[in-house]
């Protein structure tokens, strides 16, 4: 699914600590993911407007982010407060990041030009604990069809809920371009002493269903 | 103090390997610059007198020659290291560490290479090089995926080691041969601690965050 068509699942919440930012792609688009220093996420295009740097190589100085080529300042909503070259200068409105709307829900950051669009509802709040996102050269629909082969029970069409082993796991696909997707998964309620081994387990069997489906890939 | 010179290279990763571990130990050292690009002194007779193979980093001291990425490091760890953190004495950390910098040596090796050919158009498949390169730090990923579920943020034993300074580079400087690091979540978060470590430097290409 593209920005434009409803809400995209672009990271785990883990993976984006405060005051970092990671880029991603989402149908060949290039974001930025960035957490400012209160722990707010923002997603943007991943592009300086000054020279077209990616911000995603950039840092997080509060609730700023700043590229790395020339240090160009951007506050929360996008625009261009401090340019270090010209300290002085009151920076006009017009530079400025084009911007995306984004949530946290079920330990995942989504992304969407359409905030109206319905985000994948699986019922009232049960927490979750972080799996990981895997990330592996197939499109999306192979992803989705190997899923559904181990019995995913859609929310929506990129999303579902997976019974596996006595857990359940809320699993989120991204199609990154037409031959490489990300499988964000985390483990669906209230955290227990036995996390890290459910959780390396979950990681362990998406990482061979990762190989399976390259294999499939390949010689497809 | 011990007299150390390093023979190296600024845009040379295995030189910054080495450079990196004599800040973290916190020695002091005196660096001959080898002109590698566009020059080749390294693979001409006054390097080739202190290493036969032609590459670098050269680390000489008082007591003899070392060249070889993880020789020189594995030799500065046991000369300089009093408190054996970066070479665990511990017979199986030991064994993670040597099989990490095995993994520098050899499946690392085609990003090292990947980058030489983006900076300076030496020869080589690119696209065989970067795939080879995506793999070394998916099997990274992979192994700091797990790691982290452990509670551990390094990559073997109980805290950094020489698997970690000997891994760093080659993944921090992925961009300049064309690899993000959007898809490596759990390495992301360990260069972050790498990078907070008491003597850390950078190099051209691994940003000094000002």
């Amino acid at each position: 699914m593209k920005l434009e068509a409803g809400w995209v699942p672009v990271a785990l919440s883990s993976s984006i600590e405060a005051a970092t930012s990671a880029g991603a792609v989402v149908e060949g688009s290039e974001i930025v993911v960035w957490r400012d220093n209160s722990g707010v996420v923002h997603v943007w295009e991943d592009r300086c407007p000054h020279r077209g740097m990616r911000m995603s190589f950039g840092f997080v100085r509060g609730d700023h982010i700043a590229c790395l080529y020339h240090g160009w300042q951007y506050d929360a909503g996008g625009q261009c407060r401090y340019i270090p070259a010209h300290p002085t200068l009151d920076v006009p409105s017009t530079i400025k990041v084009p911007t995306y709307v984004s949530q946290e829900k079920y330990g995942i950051v989504w992304a969407t030009a359409s905030p109206d669009a319905a985000m994948p509802d699986i019922g009232p709040a049960v927490g979750s604990t972080p799996v990981r996102s895997l990330y592996v050269d197939c499109s999306a629909t192979d992803a989705l069809s190997a899923l559904d082969a181990e019995g995913l029970e859609h929310i929506s069409t990129d999303t579902g809920l997976l019974a596996c082993d006595g857990d359940k796991l809320f699993i989120a696909v991204q199609a990154i371009t037409t031959t490489k997707a990300a499988v964000h998964a985390v483990l669906l309620g209230p955290p227990s002493a036995d996390n890290a081994k459910r959780q390396a387990h979950h990681a362990r069997r998406l990482e061979k269903m990762r190989y399976a489906l390259e294999q499939a890939a390949e010689f497809a | 103090m011990p007299n150390i010179t390093l023979y190296g290279y600024e845009l040379d990763e295995n030189s910054y390997r080495a450079r990196l571990l004599l800040s973290m130990l916190g020695l002091e050292w005196q660096t001959v610059a080898v002109d590698m690009f566009p020059g080749q002194e390294h693979r001409k007779p006054a390097m080739l007198a202190l290493n036969p193979l032609g590459t670098l980093p050269v680390l000489q001291r008082d007591d003899g020659t070392v060249y070889g990425t993880a020789a020189v490091l594995l030799s500065l760890a046991r000369s300089h290291d009093q408190e054996q953190r970066w070479l665990p004495a511990d017979a199986t950390a030991f064994a993670e560490v040597v099989t990490w910098l095995g993994f520098c040596e050899t499946a690392l090796g085609p990003a090292v290479e990947a980058r030489l050919q983006a900076l300076f158009d030496t020869p080589g498949d690119e696209a065989a090089l970067r795939t080879a390169a995506r793999k070394a730090f998916r099997i990274m990923d992979d192994h700091m995926t797990l790691r982290h579920f452990e509670g551990v943020e390094w990559f073997a034993g109980d805290g950094p080691t020489l698997a970690d300074l000997a891994l760093f580079p080659s993944f921090a400087l992925s961009r300049d041969f064309g690899i993000d690091h959007g898809e490596y979540p759990a390495l992301r978060r360990w260069i972050r601690h790498f990078r907070s470590l008491p003597g850390f430097l950078t190099m051209p290409g691994i940003p000094d965050y000002h």
